[in-house]
């Protein structure tokens, strides 16, 4: 089969979805100064978030998925 | 139909884009902590008594460098304990070296004066040396033996690598 005029470019599009996640941009571990910033966070208090966070999951139903975990019981 | 030259163009785009990707994928090494068994590269930092320290000084001597930051809450929660460590095993040939990473070092300095360690600590302002050690975990905690060779390389901190800490660094003080 003669191959198609848009092949290097197909080629290419595959070549960089490939390799996308492999470049190195990544913030290292020692450079996360601003990144570990309280101001960074979206709450001031992480303790009361946790709490109201646990107390929208039991009355609205759906549990899981977010930061908060359960006694174990079974029973939200 | 596509023109000849069109064609060329579209080739030679390709083959550039392609190269350009090869370029950025290989060129920068990935970094690693380095391994068990190899030479600790050498550096020197200004330390918190002003004095500028060279690791290779401390040959002959059990080396721990723990890399630190004001900003980590393991390493707060680790710092006293190798603190403990330090004063445990100073006598016997032991030197603990804390390398704070922190970008102004007046946080790096108060962290350390706060959490009460008595131990070394040097500044990494320009992150250099955490680049040297391709740090890539923090905190990173590296053994080195009296040869000046990696024996142990710890990554993160949970409660209880103090113990394991001590083990190793008795075994290395025996040899």
């Amino acid at each position: 089969m003669k191959p198609g005029v848009f092949t290097p470019m197909v080629v290419l599009l595959a070549a960089t979805l490939a390799t996308g996640c492999a470049t190195e941009p990544w913030v290292k571990p020692y450079e996360r100064e601003h990144l570990a910033d309280p101001l960074m966070s979206f709450v001031r208090d992480p303790i009361s978030a946790q709490h109201r966070e646990h107390v929208q999951d039991v009355r609205e139903g759906a549990r899981g998925a977010g930061t908060v975990q359960g006694g174990g019981c079974g029973c939200n | 139909m596509i023109a000849r030259y069109q064609l060329f163009t579209l080739n030679a785009v390709a083959a550039a884009g392609l190269i350009l990707l090869g370029v950025l994928t290989v060129s920068p090494a990935r970094a690693a902590l380095p391994p068990v068994g190899q030479a600790a590269p050498n550096f020197t930092l200004k330390s918190d008594s002003g004095k500028n320290l060279r690791l290779s000084e401390f040959r002959g001597q059990v080396v721990l460098i723990n890399f630190w930051a004001s900003w980590c809450g393991p390493c707060r929660q680790e710092m006293p304990l190798l603190g403990k460590l330090y004063d445990q095993y100073r006598n016997a040939g032991f030197v603990l070296l804390g390398v704070g990473v922190d970008e102004n070092t007046e946080n790096g300095r108060a962290m350390s004066r706060r959490l009460g360690v008595r131990f070394p600590i040097l500044f990494d302002r320009e992150q250099q040396v955490s680049q040297l050690y391709g740090v890539d975990a923090m905190p990173a905690t590296l053994l080195i033996d009296r040869d000046g060779t990696v024996r142990y390389v710890h990554r993160g901190y949970k409660p209880g690598y103090e113990q394991t800490y001590q083990s190793q660094i008795r075994e290395l003080l025996k040899q």
